[in-house]
């Protein structure tokens, strides 16, 4: 007999002694450790699960970046293919058109956030306004890509547009620049998350306690006001979940569009890291390269997620 | 006795059939085939090939799949690693087959040699190792292709143009004279063979090299003795990306898609394409239709592109080994080169030859004008260079950047191969 079973003797005596706190103390280890263990194995499954689906995918991902692996056959290379990597100046292009993409994030959160603001003001036909900016979520991204396209093309809209309004002299084929078919890319992939993030913010503006607004109003605030001062910074938790997807879907979802839209041309002009791995990868036939380049952007995605977390954490210490 | 003798005989009809199917199954199989021709005239010539195949083998039925072209290769290659893709499939032929030989298999051996000498010697030579056909071929040519300029003749009559342009300067004054009579005088766009967002640029860059270096010469392209910045390269370059500037080709060059519709229309009276399209063009326009050996140099062109850029690979995991290899000696026959003549290509088949007029105007350049017969360049160079070439070359047509910077991205993609990939040899 183990002594932690020979303890309950004595509690049940009733004395209070320093014997009996033991036993408690004991007691409540041992059940720890019990729950500890069975904490370990129900865990266990999903852990298995996470390491077999993705630390080995990442830790053979890691191994081949470092040959050169045409899919079928590998020759084995050395870290010294990360260096390559890294001093190929059309990485750098590609880093940095990503790079120039996020500055299209302020606008695909500020947009739909004033069209929220303006919806929620219940103005005439709010209603199937909700309905129109919210299409954009309703369509898929390779039917986006290709409406714009033609929206973008010499003979389009945007230039037939212009060329109503006598601006004919503006006319540019967007999409044969490799700057201006960036900018196209961006001015879409902010249409495309406008429905998600108008919804995201009415959603927010719906939940907000009518007498706050209610109180700003009879304080004198304006609506100018009233939106900055009291429901922006009540929308603070919506904010940082647009702000969340919208940062992983310039990042992630962009492919489709890009696919559709330019292939990542003119040049490397629109070639994001994403598109980048798939052309090494399944273009070129080389999966060593492309695993480097998907290594690459699995750390950058670890760094921009800690940025986010840094910079959306609530001041009470709790982030969405 | 004569039932026996029936018997008998009708188990030797049996094993003779069975023998000459190399080994085919008499059970019902299904085999399976991707393209990536889209609706161009090859689809139309492996989809009546499947037909004629599956009379004279009723248990086998062919399904023929249209895979998308953009990355037909990708997902060829990933269906390989997971040994989930077709018996056959469409190849590239030239240094696109020897990039994806480790899933197609050798056919020496495999379809008998006397079918195999039915095959036009110079379409085989490109599909196989060291670009020596006795190493055996990875691929059954489907048919002899021409990258070519097609043009109006009807246009250039309209604009008074009375010849055909057979170097630069004649094009340049050929295309005023064709934009002043309300001609777009050359179409570029994505639509001739939609492998991206962009015009394919190789076709152009072939003639371009063709008017600089001899057919060993090209080799230089491959192992780097000839920089792609050299001045020839960027002389030639230089010249082809004044064409929009100076109103040869319409302004869009990369995002127009219609331009086998502005060519077809008779808005357009110069294209530079493949015999791909010639059925199409003479359904069209009718005899108003004609081919031309694409300008694209300072002296006259005496080459022409004329090789096997396409055929059927069996791949080394077909769940049906037998029947694909059966389906590949079908066609080196005759009735295969006749269905391939029917649908407007030219047959890679010994002693056969093409009904088309414009293909055979094409033939001609070769048999009566002497030309020298050019592969496809971007089957001779690297694919990595190919790629790299597809990315930056319209941009020059395109005047958004220069001649110098787009070799010069050639160049450097050459330079980070490794060296075997850019030796004195293919």
């Amino acid at each position: 007999m183990s002594l932690t079973e020979a303890e309950p003797a004595g509690a049940v005596s009733g004395v209070p002694r320093r014997g009996n706190t033991r036993w408690r103390a004991t007691g409540r280890s041992r059940l720890a450790a019990r729950r500890r263990r069975a904490g370990i194995l129900l865990s266990l499954p999903a852990v298995v699960m996470v390491v077999a689906l993705l630390g080995v995918p990442v830790g053979q991902a890691v191994y081949y970046s470092m040959t050169t692996w045409n899919g079928i056959s590998s020759t084995w290379i050395g870290p010294s293919t990360y260096s390559t990597a890294l001093t190929d100046p059309i990485f750098w292009r590609v880093l940095e058109n990503n790079g120039l993409l996020l500055l299209a994030i302020p606008f695909a959160i500020g947009i739909p956030l004033g069209i929220a603001a303006l919806l929620n003001e219940h103005v005439r036909g709010w209603r199937f306004f909700r309905s129109v900016y919210f299409l954009p979520t309703a369509v898929s991204w390779v039917v986006i890509g290709m409406v714009a396209t033609q929206f973008f093309a010499l003979n389009g809209l945007m230039n037939k547009m212009l060329s109503a309004v006598g601006l004919a002299s503006l006319r540019t084929d967007m999409l044969a620049g490799q700057r201006s078919a960036l900018i196209a890319l961006a001015i879409t992939f902010v249409w495309s998350m406008l429905g998600t993030n108008t919804i995201i913010f009415l959603t927010g503006m719906a939940t907000l306690d009518p007498t706050l607004l209610e109180a700003a109003r009879v304080d004198g605030l304006n609506r100018r006001q009233i939106f900055f001062r009291v429901t922006l910074p009540l929308l603070k938790r919506f904010v940082q979940f647009s702000f969340v997807i919208t940062v992983i879907s310039a990042f992630s979802a962009l492919f489709s569009l890009i696919f559709v839209m330019t292939s990542g041309g003119p040049g490397f002009g629109t070639t994001t890291l994403e598109f980048f791995i798939y052309q090494s990868a399944f273009s070129n036939g080389a999966f060593g390269t492309g695993a480097l380049y998907g290594i690459i952007l699995f750390v950058i995605m670890i760094v921009v997620g800690l940025v986010q977390l840094r910079l959306i954490r609530s001041e009470d210490g709790e982030g969405w | 006795m004569a039932a026996a003798a029936a018997l008998v005989a009708g188990l030797t009809a049996a094993c003779g059939s069975s023998s000459g199917g190399g080994g085919a199954s008499s059970g019902p199989v299904t085999l399976t085939i991707w393209h990536n021709y889209g609706t161009e005239q090859n689809a139309t010539a492996l989809a009546n090939m499947a037909k004629a195949f599956h009379k004279l083998h009723p248990n086998i039925t062919v399904n023929v799949v249209s895979q998308p072209a953009t990355n037909y290769f990708a997902q060829l290659q990933a269906a390989a690693i997971s040994k989930t893709g077709p018996d056959l499939a469409v190849m590239w032929t030239g240094l696109f087959t020897l990039q994806y030989k480790d899933f197609l298999v050798n056919l020496k051996g495999k379809v008998p040699a006397a079918d195999l000498a039915r095959v036009d010697p110079n379409a085989l030579k490109w599909t196989s190792d060291g670009f020596n056909a006795a190493n055996g071929p990875y691929v059954i040519p489907l048919e002899n292709q021409f990258y070519i300029g097609f043009y109006n003749k009807a246009a250039f009559q309209r604009a008074g143009v009375t010849a055909v342009p057979t170097d630069w300067s004649q094009l340049f004054a050929d295309c005023r004279k064709l934009r002043a009579a309300g001609f777009t005088p050359i179409t570029y766009g994505n639509g001739g063979q939609p492998l991206g967002a962009e015009f394919y640029p190789w076709y152009d860059l072939s003639y371009m090299m063709i008017g600089s270096y001899s057919v060993s010469q090209w080799l230089g392209l491959y192992s780097g003795r000839i920089p792609w910045t050299s001045a020839t390269n960027a002389a030639q370059l230089a010249q082809w990306s004044q064409m929009k500037r100076a109103g040869c080709t319409n302004s869009d060059v990369l995002t127009n898609t219609n331009n086998l519709g502005q060519f077809e229309t008779g808005k357009a009276a110069m294209m530079i394409d493949g015999t791909w399209d010639t059925q199409k063009f003479t359904q069209a326009l009718g005899s108003k239709v004609a081919a031309f050996v694409p300008p694209f140099s300072a002296a006259p062109i005496n080459g022409v592109v004329d090789f096997a850029g396409d055929g059927l690979s069996e791949m080394t995991y077909a769940k049906h080994p037998a029947e694909a290899t059966e389906f590949l000696k079908f066609m080196t026959t005759s009735q295969a080169a006749s269905i391939i003549n029917a649908a407007g290509l030219i047959p890679a088949i010994e002693g056969t030859t093409t009904s088309n007029p414009v293909n055979q105007e094409m033939l001609n350049f070769v048999s009566q004008n002497h030309m020298a017969v050019y592969p496809m360049l971007d089957n001779v160079v690297q694919p990595n260079v190919v790629s790299t070439g597809s990315k930056f070359l319209p941009s020059v047509l395109n005047g958004s950047i220069s001649a110098k910077q787009a070799l010069q991205n050639l160049q450097t993609t050459l330079t980070q191969l490794p060296a075997s990939n850019r030796g004195s040899s293919y």
